[in-house]
Parts: structure tokens; sequence; C-alpha cells
């Protein structure tokens, strides 16, 4: 009976190509859109995740307070000071402070300005997992490299911070003095940090001694078994003593990855709720679009309807016609729409990567195909249940004499 | 003539109120939505812009290079300017005055709560007059700084919300930078701008001497005598540092730029983020599009029988594409019209629940009138595309089977 129902409705949509077609297209751009805009955000949590999981839920930072980006007010600093007091604290596994300035970077009488680091050799191994990098070409750090610098991973390509890629070996001027470049990191996915270079601590100090022992921020690894945000409290707590603070006073913060990463991921589901919002929009007006459509039917085929309920159809059959026509439909728009939507995604994706923004990926997930197709098989049917109702109300006397 | 066309086509529109209802309305929301977020969108642009650029037309920054928008210019710079610079540029020909500005971070602290804030200088001497005038600063309380005033603050309008240490300071208080005792004398005009609204002014003697512990200088403003030699001085300015800084030229590790200039990578990257929010929302004008065009067919297919009367007692096929044409206009048009209303009441509501809801002031509509001509010209246009192919078919029709047809 219900196949009956479904057959009858699919042979209605293909016999009239021309307005189904047009129908199916209005639904299929929205979802399109939607499925796309999903795709991304799906990714971008993903990338957030997999970050997570990498680094550990056990690694907090300290970073001081200050006007601008984190790491560059140089009148908020930690102190090596303050590392070595908070070293001592229970449930630190490992502490690493890290430098943080703008350099010129200058090769064939190019300039570029990026952030360098000064990490501790002895610990790089630490703050490699902390960042979630390793050394992708040539080697780490180490004791005693002095003028020697690991670049990001953007510096090997052509066209993106120098118009040359640099080679492992090469010789690169850093604020006019003379480095040799030992590694490349791997890439991270956006252009800032895959710009970013890389010294000892020594080499920093030498290069920049007014900020020797002045930390834009430090990494923390908690003990195991340590609940990392009741250390970041208790780090917080004590430091402040420390440093002779009030509460609410303080000059700097403690925060675990986690709540970072979280913080970061209510931003993304912010930003892509509205973006779908937005999109969301096409699809209210698709469902307009297949109300008129069905509407038009229901019109068209009053007399058809009024010879069905004479043979018996009941109201609730006529309904099911209808509904299930639009769900058709829908149905049909949210296939090709997530088709299309994957297409475009995954395009998008490859330009993006080429960009340099690889952390922009789209992901599919099965639940977002399945249900954004349900979903525009839903909507269908909702735009398609006022016509129907109608449809099922008239009266089969007038139906069969309607002209 | 051209009139019955139009009443025609108002006719079988009328004729077919739910049908013409409903494709309107597709089109209605789309044109709404486009132009409450290009209205939002602008206003928002606009608002993030006028933040920094309240610097006139003469006028030109000089800045050390870095990486930008790190924070305030001056920080994340690799080699800071000095601040024996700007006497040497006042001295280049056209240039009314180079001042030094220093902007330095540090604690505030009233009625027992304490937050982190920045703080700039208003030059000594004559100097002083020259960039009042040049920042157009006043006070709606209290009076602006003179020479000699030590350990004195003029505040920002944000420093007298309640909400922010806990009470109202006022002209008289007595507030802690960097742990120094001041006293406020001023409270700026609110301008909108943070560079203002949360700033703490102080002499360039008291910031320099006290709190900074270098020359270096944030940046040098540099007004000019004569706007139409601006390109000159820039030039000479561009070669004087040179010289001073020991670089090539295409090698600068400073920029000389009119703020406007300065300002403009930050507006595309808006612009960017409103043409692709704005391309979303426009996806649904087009689905209207489809709609019009879905509708037009029906009514080609419906009104067959007509299109062969009309035919057949003289119409040429110029006329049937006309009416057709004209009646998918009107619907584009009259969309058009109610979704422009729509779209400016919601922008502003959007706009006003926003401010609400964030309490910043950088959440405004703004409809230009350029904004509204080209929605309506937009609808009226996707109005007649939508409707080109099944004006078309209708004027082809075949008068004969066209009398013959039934449904």
């Amino acid at each position: 009976m219900n196949l009956e129902l479904i057959k009858y409705a699919f042979l209605n949509v293909k016999k009239r190509k021309l307005r189904s077609g047009l129908t199916i297209l209005s639904i299929l751009i929205g979802v399109t859109a939607i499925y796309a805009l999903i795709s991304f955000g799906v990714g971008l949590q993903n990338y957030v995740n997999v970050i997570a999981e990498q680094a550990g839920i056990d690694k907090l930072f300290i970073q001081s307070r200050g006007i601008g980006a984190p790491g560059t007010d140089e009148n908020f600093r930690i102190l090596r000071d303050d590392i070595d007091f908070v070293e001592k604290i229970n449930g630190i596994q490992e502490i690493s402070g890290i430098y943080f300035k703008t350099v010129e970077v200058k090769k064939n009488r190019q300039l570029k300005f990026v952030f360098g680091s000064g990490i501790d050799p002895s610990k790089i191994d630490f703050v490699e997992e902390a960042f979630t990098v390793g050394v992708e070409k040539g080697r780490q750090l180490k004791k005693g490299d002095f003028d020697k610098v690991v670049l990001g991973h953007n510096y090997q390509l052509e066209d993106k911070i120098f118009k040359k890629s640099v080679a492992l070996g090469e010789k690169i001027e850093i604020n006019d003095e003379v480095f040799e470049v030992i590694g490349f990191y791997e890439k991270i996915g956006n252009p800032q940090d895959d710009s970013n270079v890389f010294f000892t601590y020594d080499t920093f100090e030498s290069l920049f001694p007014d900020d020797k022992d002045q930390f834009g921020f430090v990494m923390v690894k908690a003990n195991r078994n340590v609940d990392p945000s009741l250390l970041a409290e208790r780090i917080t707590d004590k430091l402040r003593k420390h440093k002779g603070q009030e509460e609410g006073k303080e000059d700097f913060f403690v925060q675990t990855f986690e709540d970072a990463l979280q913080t970061f991921n209510n931003i993304i589901l912010i930003l892509s709720g509205i973006l779908v919002l937005i999109a969301l929009v096409s699809l209210i007006v698709a469902s307009v679009n297949t109300m008129n459509t069905m509407y038009t039917a229901v019109v068209e085929r009053t007399k058809e309807i009024g010879i069905m309920k004479a043979v018996g159809a009941r109201n609730r059959d006529i309904l099911s016609i209808f509904v299930i026509e639009s769900g058709i439909l829908g149905a049909i728009g949210g296939l090709i729409g997530v088709i299309l939507g994957f297409l475009i995604s995954s395009t998008g994706g490859k330009i993006a990567a080429q960009a340099g923004f690889s952390f922009l990926q789209p992901s599919f997930p099965i639940w977002l195909t399945i249900g954004s197709i349900l979903f525009a098989f839903f909507v269908g049917a909702a735009s398609g249940s006022l016509p129907a109702y109608r449809a099922s109300k008239l009266k089969p006397v007038d139906a069969l004499r309607y002209e | 003539m051209r009139i019955d066309y139009i009443i025609i086509a108002l006719k079988s529109l009328t004729q077919r109120k739910l049908r013409s209802w409903l494709t309107m309305i597709g089109i209605f929301i789309g044109i709404a939505a486009v132009v409450a977020l290009m209205g939002l969108g602008e206003g928002l642009r606009g608002a993030i812009t006028g933040q920094f650029g309240f610097l006139g037309p003469d006028v030109l920054g000089v800045q050390a290079s870095g990486i930008n928008f790190a924070g305030p210019p001056g920080q994340a710079v690799v080699n800071p300017l000095t601040d024996d610079l700007a006497d040497k540029i006042e001295r280049i020909p056209g240039v009314d005055a180079a001042i030094n500005r220093f902007i330095e971070s540090g604690t505030f602290e009233f009625n027992d709560k304490q937050d982190i804030v920045f703080a700039w200088n208003v030059p000594e001497g004559k100097d002083r007059n020259i960039f009042e005038d040049m920042i157009n600063l006043k006070v709606r309380e209290g009076r602006l700084l003179k020479d000699g005033d030590k350990f004195k603050v003029v505040l920002g309008d944000s420093f007298t919300d309640e909400d922010r240490f806990g009470k109202e300071i006022k002209v008289g208080n007595k507030v802690l930078f960097n742990g120094q005792l001041f006293d406020v004398v001023g409270i700026l005009e609110k301008k909108g701008s943070f560079i203002f609204d949360t700033a703490v002014i102080m002499n360039e003697d008291v910031l320099v001497n006290e709190f900074r512990d270098d020359n270096s200088v944030n940046v040098i403003a540099v007004k000019v005598k004569d706007l139409k030699t601006i390109g000159n001085v820039q030039r000479d300015i561009e070669q004087l540092l040179r010289k001073e800084r020991n670089v090539k030229e295409g090698e600068e590790d400073f920029t000389v730029q009119s703020p406007q200039n300065a300002l403009q990578s930050l507006d595309q990257t808006l612009f960017g983020v409103q043409l692709f929010i704005s391309i979303i929302a426009f996806i649904s004008i087009i689905v209207g599009g489809i709609g019009i065009t879905n509708t037009m067919y029906t009514a080609v297919l419906e009104r067959t029988k007509e299109i062969g009367i009309m035919k057949s007692i003289g119409a040429t096929n110029q006329t049937i594409f006309t009416l057709f044409f004209i009646e998918s206009g009107l619907l584009g048009i009259v969309g058009g019209v109610v979704g422009i209303i729509f779209g400016f009441v919601l922008s502003h509501g959007l706009a006003f629940m926003g401010r609400l809801a964030l309490g910043s002031e950088l959440i405004r509509a703004d409809i230009s009138i350029e904004l509204v001509l080209g929605a309506l010209l937009f609808s009226f246009l996707v109005g007649l595309i939508a409707g080109t192919v099944p004006a078309y078919q209708a004027s082809k029709k075949n008068p004969v089977d066209s009398l013959r047809f039934t449904k």
C-alpha cells in the first residue's frame, strides 16, 4: 500500500520534470551550502581535537597579561625567577620558558618580519611535544648550537616567505646576524606559525641581551595523577604570593591546554553556527518554493483528487500522496546537495591547503551526510504538508466538477 | 500601450494571489537577508576602521616594521624608532610638526581594583596645541593637561564606567598607574574609539622619565604644511630615515604612510569577511529567482490557451514576451521593495540587540542609499532574468496548437 503511494508520487514528480527539477534545484542549493559549511566546521573542530590529543591534556601554560598579541608586551613578562619558583611546586613534571620576540629575517635582500622563539635545548623534546611539532628535515636544536636556526615549514616553499626556497645548510640573516639553517619543522597549518624561527636560549640571549631571563610564555606538564586544572589553580595561587600580588591583580594567568582549546572550539562552533544560519535562509526560500509547487500541483490535479476520492481514497491517503511527493523533492535535492557540497568542500580544502591554511580542512562524518538528506526530506515534506492538507480536505463532488 | 502591459501583468499576478505571494516571499526573504547582513557588515567595518582612522589626510605616521596588529604601534617591532628622529624630520621642508608618540602599557589601580591599560603622551611646549588639534582632543569634564603637570592624567571615557573599577572615576580622584599615584584632572569626550576611550594620557616628560627605560619611540606623527606636497615630504622622510638607520633602498625596516593607507589591509580583510557572508546570503536570492522561473513556467503553461487567443487576434511574439517579462520583473521588484524594508528593520534590530547583549558600541548597521538602490535594481534584474526563458517559450508558442491546448 505504502509502496504504491511512493510509486505514484515518483510518477508525478517525473511527469512534471521541469517544475520538479526547478524545485529540487532550489532545495539542493541550500543543502550544498549548509553541507559545505558544516563540513568545514567539523573539520576545524577535528583539527583542534587532534592537537589536544597530541599535546596531551596534561599540559598547561603560564602567560603574562598585557596589551596586544600574547607574549609581545615587553612590560609584562614571566621571569626566570618565577619559573624557578614554579618548578618547585608539587605536581609539575616538566616546565620550560619560551623566549618570544619579533625578528627580521633576510635573504637575497628580501626582508620579512616574523616571530622568533628561544628554546631551552635540554628541554627540546618537551617543547616539541607541547607544540605538537617535530623536525621534518635536518635535526632539532641541541646544546651548543650557536648561530644555528631551525625554521618553520614555509621557508622550504617558493614564493611563500621568500621568492626562493631555503635549503638545509644555507645561511640566512636574522637581525643582521648570519645563521646556519639546520632543520625545518613540520607544517603546523597556518602561515603565521609556519613562518616562525627557533633558536637555543644562548643564541636568543646573545641576540637580545636586554631580554635575558624574560619569557613570553611558559609551558608546564603536570605529573601523572595530577588534575591539570587543580594544578593551574595551585600555580596561580603560589605564584601570586611569590610575586607579592593580590588576588584579582595578577599580571599573569595560568590556563590548561584543555581550557584554551575548549575556548577555541566554542568560537568555531559560534562562527560556523552563524554561517549555517545564514545559509539556512536559502533553505527557507526553497521551502516556500516547494510549497508553491505543491499548491500548483494540487490545483492542477483537483479533478484527479476528486476521482481518487470517488473510488474510495480516504483523506489520509490524499494527504500522504502529496506529503510523500514533496518529501521526495526534498530528498532528491538533499542527495544532490550533499554530493555537490562534498565536491565544493574538498576543492575548497585543497585551495586552502595550497594557500598555507592546511588546518582549514573539511571533514565528512556519516551523520552529516545522512542528516543533511533527512533534513532536506523533512523540509520538503513539511513544506508540502499545507498544500497536501488542503488537497485532502477537497470535497469529492466539487473536485470532480472543477475545471 | 506600455501601461497596458503593466496593467495586464498586474492583473494576472493578482489573479493568482497565493502563488504570487509565495513567489515574492521567496525573493523578499533573500533580499531582506542580504540587505540586513550587508548593512550590519558595513556598519561594523566602518566602526572598526573608525577605531583607528581618527587622523586627517595631512598626517603621516612613521613606524618601525614588525608584525602588524600584534598590539599598539611600536610593539612587536624589530628595530624601534629613536627619540632623536622627530627633530630631524621637523627640519624637512614642508613639515609643520613631527611629534613623538610614546605608548606604554601598565597596571592601573583604583578602588582596590586593577586592570592592565595603556598610557600615551601629549607633547610639551608648542607641539601641545598642534597635537591636540591633530587628534581633536577634548575633555567633557575638567581640563586638558598643560606644561608642568607632573603626575596628572586625563582619562578616557571608559574609566567613568562604574562596572570597570567598582565606582565611577571622577575629576579630582587619585589613581595608580604602575604603582605611581596620579591626580585625575580631566575626562575625555566619548569618541567611540578605544584609542581614546580606554586611554590614560599624561605629559611626555612623565611618561618617558618614569616609565620608559630606553630611547625608543612607538610612532612619529608628522603633520605636513600643505596636503599637495605630502608625496614629496614622504619621500624626504624615507630618505632621511634610510640614512639615519643605515638601510638600503628596498630593504627599509620602517614605513612612512598616511593612517588611511595603513588601515587598508585591515579594511580589506574585513571587506573579505563581509563579502563571504554576503555571498552565502546571496544564495537565497538565487533560490528565490528559481522560484520566479518556476512560477512563470506554470503561468505560461496555464495560460497557453490565453496566449493562443491573444496571438490569433494579432498579438506579436514580442508582445507576449513583454507581457510575461514584465510580470516576472514585477514579482522581483515588489519582493525587493518589501525585502529592503524588512532588511532595514532587521539589521537595525539586530544591531540594537547586539549592542544590548554584548555592550559593544561597535555593532552598528549602516544601510547606504547605494545598498538600497543596488538591492532594488538587483531584485528587478533577478525577476527579469528568471522570467526570460519562460517568457521566450510563451512568445514562441504556435497559436493553433495553443488554442487547441487542454490541461
